[in-house]
């Protein structure tokens, strides 16, 4: 009897992988692929397919989900396995590596007190003030350092500001939550800012490389994004400030303690110099030498940087760096360039467009609000970055200008206001239990329409006068 | 013929689930109780939401930046409440009282994490923190530490859950539905042919003597006939419950035995009967006494295995 409940027990647990299983074994043997798309494109979307649905909803691990899309490639024989491996590692690989290791080398140097003390010093005491100096200086360090490592060293910050204003954060659950959001709002609306604020922005431009659409640098990216970055932040500060109403206008006596607290630290330290200086190096990197060394490579030049220097220990680095996701990026992307190559891509995004062509006549409309719209919605079921992995090579086959295609899903990507599990930082902020999913909804559509209006009006009026 | 099975309460085993210092009092405040009355160890498990994958790496670095500034995990806060509660709970153990918290000192293990208490004779609490989806990590505690008992609150998911709470588990299990811990209840033992009234008995029998509880034993047929099996096993359980000088009313009743046994409970007894030895894709399938009770009724029931 043990048996059948551990075997029920099994499946009870396991079902999803038993749906995906079932779902492609059906696909494969029993459909016939459409007319006008051959059996290795059909294949590939199978794949994917499997691979949304088992992500979606975690019966396996994320590395499982991983290996399992790359030894699919094979088996179905979509490609050759020495093909796989090599479209299996490049520079966004490295540049997601990279970067969070990055993070972790970084958020060790105890940077968050000084960070505390400059933002305060900026703000002053008023509440709407320090809301509005945690949105902007959140979003501006994540636009370049990745939104994960700005929102890990925020947190503390945002945290021991709400224990010191009140005992039991509960009794101050507005200050509380516009507190946190401007961590997690501003670091996400920041993360489009630069190809370095996400791995997602990173993973589009190698698309544009690798499907031969062109390449952008840094400053170029910059010089299209930014301005959305800037124009947000007054209005993320007003939708929380007019969502959550903090209980308290003035955060004196909470501001005092934190200074108190944060200056127990000391002076700033040379290792702390050290480790600001070999950031701006990166960053310097990214900025001039990108073209030529690629993002990824750069950012692991840094890791090796504050290694070499002693910053951080390997040991640190390997327990807490997520390899499952790197790998995971790592076999989307060689299915994302399957789904090219196959033509996948082509006959999804022709599906599209042909069914909804009767709704929107104007072609570049129609465009951009497929990227935008699918890009949105996918970003707040399933990550950020997975989403541009995986719709990427659809919205580029779209049609129209594809780095304006691009740039637009790449920054709709960032619209995963909805729900905690969309960007890193919106997670971070799920995880100290003090905000719930029905605040990310309270606040979360606001963010939907402001950000959809702001890049409408980019592409609109800024992007006609820089191409 | 007569039962025989006997529980060893000093040997018992008790697990009690919390999910907040909001919502868990009552839960915290029968665990602690029946424990100490059975003198049996328990153990506080914090079942928290394990976040998504992608961006479990960027939490644990947060948490591990927040614990230089002195901010624990939620989960530690409320195991951090639940030592406090379970002090004021029982004033007179002093080896209980003088355990300190602290959240430095945890140990990962087994995937879970065990908050480290000095091993104190008379103590014999654990605190553990898990993460992930409620009925496979309290699965998972339960086979790793043999508990006997899982004592879990009532919850809005609960006719979602019911099912695999009871099919799941492998311990007996306590789900306290809108529990008051001042209220007394009263036992409804119910009382069948089947193999798990033995151990329901002795489980009744024990729960009365210490509690004081009065017990009412109801033995439901769907027909008019009561048979062998439901009458010896009624008449053992009074026998049972004779030799221990414990008082009982007793009824039969014929009618569909969950809405008897629901209708019955009312809203002052707490329910105690056997798992179902149905089948487990039978009960899958067409669910069992044990399921459909839970899923129906509000009060506190007890399901012993």
């Amino acid at each position: 009897m043990q048996v059948y409940i551990d075997i029920l027990f099994w499946v009870r647990q396991k079902k999803w992988l038993l749906v995906a299983l079932i779902y492609g074994m059906s696909m494969h043997h029993l459909v016939s692929p459409p007319a006008d798309l051959n059996m290795a494109a059909y294949d590939a979307l199978i794949i994917i397919s499997m691979a949304l649905i088992l992500i979606i909803t975690e019966p396996l691990p994320l590395p499982a989900i991983a290996i399992f899309m790359l030894f699919m490639q094979v088996v179905l024989g979509i490609d050759t396995a020495n093909n796989v491996a090599s479209s299996f590692m490049n520079d966004a690989v490295f540049f997601i590596m990279g970067s969070l290791m990055l993070a972790v080398a970084i958020v060790s140097q105890g940077l968050d007190k000084r960070l505390a003390l400059g933002i305060i010093k900026l703000t002053g005491h008023k509440t709407w003030r320090i809301i509005a100096g945690f949105t902007a200086i959140s979003a501006i360090l994540a636009s370049f350092i990745g939104e994960h490592t700005v929102a890990a060293m925020m947190m503390p910050v945002g945290l021991t500001l709400v224990r010191y204003a009140h005992k039991d954060p509960r009794k101050v659950a507005g200050l509380t939550a516009a507190l946190l959001f401007s961590i997690a709002y501003g670091a996400t609306i920041g993360s489009i800012g630069t190809p370095s604020g996400g791995g997602r922005n990173v993973i589009m431009m190698n698309y544009w490389t690798e499907f031969g659409v062109g390449t952008v640098s840094y400053l170029e990216w910059m010089k299209y994004v930014y301005p959305m970055v800037l124009f947000q932040i007054p209005f993320t500060v007003m939708i929380l400030l007019w969502t959550f109403k903090p209980e308290q206008d003035n955060l004196d006596t909470a501001v005092r303690k934190l200074v108190v607290e944060v200056a127990r630290s000391g002076k700033i330290r040379g290792r702390e110099w050290l480790a600001i200086i070999l950031f701006v190096l990166v960053f310097f990197g990214w900025v001039f030498l990108s073209e030529d060394f690629g993002l990824g490579i750069i950012a692991l030049v840094g890791v090796f940087l504050y290694l070499a220097f002693g910053l951080v220990e390997w040991s640190e680095l390997n327990r807490k760096t997520n390899w499952g996701v790197i790998l995971l990026f790592g076999a989307a992307i060689s299915i994302g360039i399957q789904m090219n190559q196959t033509g996948a891509a082509e006959w999804v995004a022709g599906v599209i467009i042909s069914n909804l062509s009767q709704v929107i006549h104007s072609p570049e409309a129609l465009q951009g609000s497929v990227a935008v719209l699918l890009t949105g919605i996918m970003s707040n079921i399933l990550s950020s970055s997975a989403t541009v992995a995986v719709v990427g090579p659809i919205v580029l086959d779209l049609g129209g200008d594809k780095i304006l295609i691009g740039f637009a899903t790449a920054i709709a990507s960032a619209f995963g206001y909805f729900t905690a599990v969309a960007a890193p930082a919106c997670t971070i902020i799920y995880s100290s239990g003090l905000v719930k999913s029905k605040d990310f909804l309270r606040a979360g559509w606001k963010m939907g329409v402001l950000s959809v209006l702001s890049l409408l009006g980019l592409a609109l009026l800024w992007w006609p006068v820089l191409r | 013929m007569k039962y025989t099975y006997k529980i060893k309460p000093e040997s018992l085993k008790f697990l009690t689930a919390i999910s907040s210092s909001e919502y868990s009092g009552p839960t915290l405040g029968m665990g602690s109780l029946i424990a100490s009355v059975f003198d049996a160890s328990l153990g506080v498990v914090y079942v928290g939401e394990k976040a998504n994958e992608f961006h479990g790496s960027s939490v644990n670095l947060t948490r591990k930046n927040l614990d230089n500034w002195n901010i624990i995990h939620p989960g530690l806060e409320t195991l951090k409440w639940a030592l406090k509660e379970l002090k004021a709970y029982f004033p007179e153990n002093v080896a209980l009282g003088g355990i300190q918290f602290n959240a430095d000192h945890v140990y990962k293990e087994n995937g879970r994490v065990r908050v480290l208490l000095p091993e104190e004779k008379g103590c014999r609490v654990e605190l553990i923190l898990r993460e992930g989806e409620l009925v496979d990590q309290l699965r998972k505690e339960i086979q790793l530490e043999g508990y006997d008992l899982a004592i879990i609150g009532g919850s809005q998911n609960k006719r979602h859950l019911a099912h695999s709470i009871i099919q799941y588990l492998p311990s007996s299990i306590l789900v306290l539905q809108k529990f008051k811990p001042r209220k007394k209840y009263k036992l409804l033992l119910l009382v069948d042919d089947s193999d798990a009234t033995e151990k329901s008995v002795a489980w009744g029998a024990l729960i009365a003597e210490k509690l004081g509880w009065p017990v009412h034993i109801l033995t439901v047929s769907k027909t008019k006939r009561f048979g062998k099996g439901y009458q010896g096993a009624a008449d053992m359980a009074k026998t049972y419950f004779d030799s221990m000088n414990i008082e009982i009313e007793q009824s039969f009743i014929t009618g569909d035995p969950v809405s008897t046994f629901v209708d019955f409970a009312g809203d002052n007894h707490m329910i105690i009967m056997g798992a179902s030895t149905l089948n487990p894709i039978k009960q899958l399938l067409f669910g069992s006494k044990p399921i459909k009770t839970l899923a129906r009724t509000d009060v506190p029931i007890l399901i012993v295995r």
